[in-house]
């Protein structure tokens, strides 16, 4: 069922130097699938996007946190707003707060996706409903030259349903205030990437309550795109 | 958008202690070398014994507990709920931990890095206070010398202005000046100063300098007594030379040109001379209100009262005096003198106005006199807020013929006394423990006996008596006759040293709870409960403990809890520390109850812990650890595990 994962992790033998990078320093971080859970190093990230169209819409910000032996180190984050002209859908703005132009800590495009590789390695990668911020990531990367990501992804809406099977599939709000994580500073990348590594904890818990113990135990079911 | 995780953490640690006493600069950057760690329920985060890392914890959400490990299993010692700060060792000494810390439930704690902590120890003297307050056996004295316990009530606290008087800080205000020129008639001043609502008028030259003064007495004694006409000017009536003084003149000088010159005004000049234009005027009633309320100026008061309504308007000025003074965080020594004396003098007039009754009545005063004792909390001078009368009263010993007369007059006078105090707000006490008791209505020789009996005696009952009677004070009256009591207890105590021993089990009759946890009381068994009764849980074990050491130690004279402990301190230099931390810890109960007191407008004897906000529940357990050591001291010395 997941050997499609395997074909994936082929090494793709040429692309941008930036690619190629990439793809070197998967090993360097390799995620083993014996890995216990606590081991497991994650990166938590999520997007803010114009819209939700992969082929046309464009990242405006990407948020990530490395999560580890249960702990996210503050200042070991990933932060930056991409800079790019396009004309900004009135709502998305009043949603995320992101105006166009804005400076700090501000990035072009190609720059912060390459500086996002290099910031995952081969960790895990987790989003909500990741296979959306994926597809926007892989976008933008194709435009570069770049590929499939090659790093195992979870998802925590998946992982939610693992824990709770038979509910409806939960946006992000709701299951924070099922776990009980306050919301605040919601619907910026960082926040949200943030919110979603302390909810990764608690499903990752309550999986190892079930007898989820390694990182191959966790990758079992596939993700559903 | 930048920062926003290490600005989410900021915002958690700002609201505790002790990272509310710093500022943004200084914090934002602690949050940024943060780390955040979800604690699965059942996992240790540390153990007893083990090498300290590199951070200290506070608990973001969850509880937290730390265990000591002891052959008989874990103990709990703390349980550490959101915004409490625990693991801090490393910050005090490469020691290995002291505690085992693990997860009762899912919880979420901030690391926060040693290094950055250690930084702004010395920058920041408030955060050491609260550190050196907080786990003051690990701090050592260094951070807490010269620094007395606070409550961190917020805002800037109030460094240093322990024992400033209000009365030396310079008058910021007075009234801007109404003048007039010396040739405006009487008739045009006294309208412009009723139209200005003032009592005085300063006469000025062109250059504004002043020339005399006219006061509403003036109008009052020279024109509504038709001795000058309204049609004169004003120079004919006004007093000159006018009494001067410097704008910038404090409190207590200005009440002493008052003084000194017979005078309800003062005008103020640039240089202070007459020869400088006016800035203003200062009245005596101006002067009053400024001084608000005055610790002299309220006994001065006190003394011309007629009634214990008048006395009751004066306590109640002193509770206002006394929500300043726990706002400002003045030193609670300084506070408790004050308003002790207040009290006192107070007791005094009662007496005072009592006798004068009597008199008038026909009842003469005895030739044997008297002396009126406070007992309790007004005995050791703790009595901040109006809380139940104690006293007892004795009088000179008299033939046995004349003692029931003698007898009546005190009772019918202790009668007017603790009627007139409850009037003024003091409650009677429902034990019925006041002079107009006859069985606490005695001679000299019936309380030596009184005492003796109880001492020889110790029953249940007596030693319940011994903890109110010991802390007796003479307010009124012969103080010899206190001062002989004391004596005889003192000679009687050498005589029966296994009453110290029933004294000082008394003492251990209420341990303090373990802490507060959420919205409740953890008792040491863990059991829960709503309600704290701060008085039976807290001071009532230190003032025992106190009692009984002091007692033990001989001293006289010394019945506060706190002024013991440091007294005791200065004894034995071995529990130095021990009776230093109860001093302090006393001390922030006694805040603490008056600030409740003051905000529930009762006697403050009751919390419900959900009522606390983080900081008091943290200052109050801090208070508990005290306590509870001092109950293992004095089962030990006095062997009370031999006891029964």
């Amino acid at each position: 069922m997941w050997d499609w994962l395997n074909k994936w992790r082929a090494p793709v033998p040429e692309g941008p130097p930036f690619w190629e990078a990439y793809l070197r320093s998967l090993t360097a971080r390799p995620a083993a699938k014996r890995q216990p859970l606590s081991e497991v190093e994650f990166v938590v990230f999520d997007t803010e996007t114009t819209g939700l169209d992969p082929q046309k819409d464009q990242i405006l910000s990407i948020g990530a946190v490395r999560a580890c032996q249960w702990q996210i180190e503050v200042s070991d984050r990933f932060e930056y707003a991409l800079q790019q002209e396009y004309t900004p859908v009135p709502g998305t703005v009043a949603v995320h707060g992101i105006l166009p132009g804005r400076k700090i800590g501000n990035l072009p495009e190609e720059a912060a996706l390459q500086e996002f590789l290099a910031y995952c390695e081969g960790r895990v990668l987790v989003a909500h409903h990741a296979a959306f911020d994926l597809a926007m990531l892989e976008a933008g990367l194709k435009k570069m030259g770049g590929g499939k990501l090659q790093n195992h992804v979870l998802d925590t809406g998946v992982l939610a349903q693992r824990v709770s099977p038979g509910h409806k599939p939960y946006g992000l709000d709701e299951l924070l205030k099922v776990y009980g994580i306050t919301p605040s500073d919601r619907h910026t990348a960082a926040g949200d990437a943030y919110m979603t590594a302390l909810l990764l904890f608690k499903l990752l818990f309550r999986l190892e309550q079930r007898g989820v113990k390694t990182l191959g135990d966790l990758l079992k079911k596939p993700r559903k795109l | 958008m930048d920062n926003l995780i290490p600005r989410r953490v900021y915002d958690f640690l700002k609201q505790y202690p002790p990272f509310s006493l710093l500022s943004e600069d200084v914090l934002l950057p602690i949050a940024e070398q943060a780390a955040v760690r979800y604690v699965r329920p059942g996992e240790e985060l540390f153990r007893q014994g083990e090498q300290p890392g590199q951070s200290v914890f506070i608990v973001r959400e969850g509880a937290i507990q730390l265990f000591r490990e002891s052959p008989s299993g874990p103990l709990l010692v703390e349980q550490c709920d959101e915004g409490d700060v625990f693991g801090i060792r490393p910050l005090l000494a490469s020691e290995p931990y002291a505690l085992t810390a693990r997860a009762g439930e899912e919880s979420l704690v901030y690391a926060v890095k040693v290094d950055g902590v250690r930084q702004i120890l010395d920058a920041h003297p408030g955060v050491a206070l609260y550190l050196a307050q907080t786990y003051a056996a690990g701090v050592g004295r260094r951070y807490s010398v010269d620094l007395k316990p606070q409550l961190f009530l917020g805002g800037q606290p109030a460094w240093g202005t322990a024992d400033a008087l209000l009365e030396v800080q310079p008058l910021e205000k007075s009234k801007a000046p109404v003048t007039c020129a010396p040739g405006t008639t009487i008739q045009q001043a006294a309208e412009v100063m009723s139209a200005e609502e003032v009592g005085s008028i300063i006469v000025v030259s062109p250059e504004r300098h002043p020339l005399g003064i006219v006061t509403d007495k003036d109008l009052r004694k020279k024109i509504a007594t038709g001795q000058v006409p309204l049609a004169r000017p004003v120079e004919e009536i006004m007093s000159s030379p006018v009494v001067t003084v410097p704008a910038e003149v404090t409190m207590a000088d200005a009440q002493i040109a008052m003084v000194r010159h017979r005078i309800h005004h003062l005008c103020l000049t640039e240089d202070g001379t007459t020869g400088s234009p006016v800035v203003g005027v200062l009245s005596e009633h101006d002067l009053m209100v400024m001084q608000g309320n005055n610790p002299a100026i309220l006994i001065r008061e006190t003394r011309r009262c007629k009634t214990s309504g008048e006395l009751r308007e004066i306590r109640e000025r002193a509770e206002q005096l006394l929500e300043k003074y726990i706002y400002q965080e003045v030193a609670i020594s300084f506070i408790s003198t004050v308003m002790t004396e207040i009290n006192d003098a107070i007791i005094a007039r009662c007496l005072e106005l009592a006798e004068a009754a009597l008199e008038e009545g026909g009842q003469e005063a005895p030739a044997a006199g008297y002396c009126w004792l406070a007992l309790g909390s007004e005995g050791r001078g703790e009595q901040l807020l109006r809380t139940d009368q104690d006293n007892a009263l004795v009088f000179e010993n008299v033939p046995e013929e004349d003692h029931e007369k003698v007898k009546a007059y005190y009772l019918e006078l202790a009668r007017l006394t603790t009627t007139a105090l409850n009037e003024v707000g003091f409650d009677y006490c429902p034990g019925e423990m006041m002079a107009s008791n006859p069985k606490w209505c005695l001679s000299l020789a019936e309380w030596e006996q009184q005492f003796s009996h109880w001492i020889f005696k110790p029953e249940p009952k007596a030693v319940m008596y011994c903890t109110i009677f010991f802390d007796f004070r003479p307010v009124y009256g012969m103080r010899h006759l206190g001062e002989a009591l004391t004596a005889h207890i003192f000679e009687a105590l050498d005589n029966q040293e296994i009453f110290m021993a029933f004294l000082a089990k008394n003492a251990l009759q209420n341990p303090p709870p373990l802490t507060f946890f959420r919205n409740f009381v953890v008792e040491g068994s863990g059991e829960h409960k709503n309600e704290f009764d701060i008085k039976a849980r807290a001071m009532m074990p230190l003032a025992d403990a106190a009692r009984v050491l002091a007692l033990h130690a001989r001293v006289p004279h010394i019945n506060n809890t706190f002024r013991r402990f440091d007294h005791i301190a200065s004894l034995e230099q071995n529990n130095r520390e021990l009776y230093e931390q109860a001093a302090d810890a006393y001390e922030i109960l006694m805040r603490y109850r008056a600030l409740q007191g003051l905000r529930q407008r009762s006697s403050g004897r009751f919390f419900n812990p959900a009522d606390l906000s983080k900081m008091e529940r943290i200052n109050l357990r801090n208070a508990f650890r005290p306590i509870k050591e001092l109950q293992s001291l004095l089962t030990t010395r006095f062997q009370l595990n031999l006891m029964g």
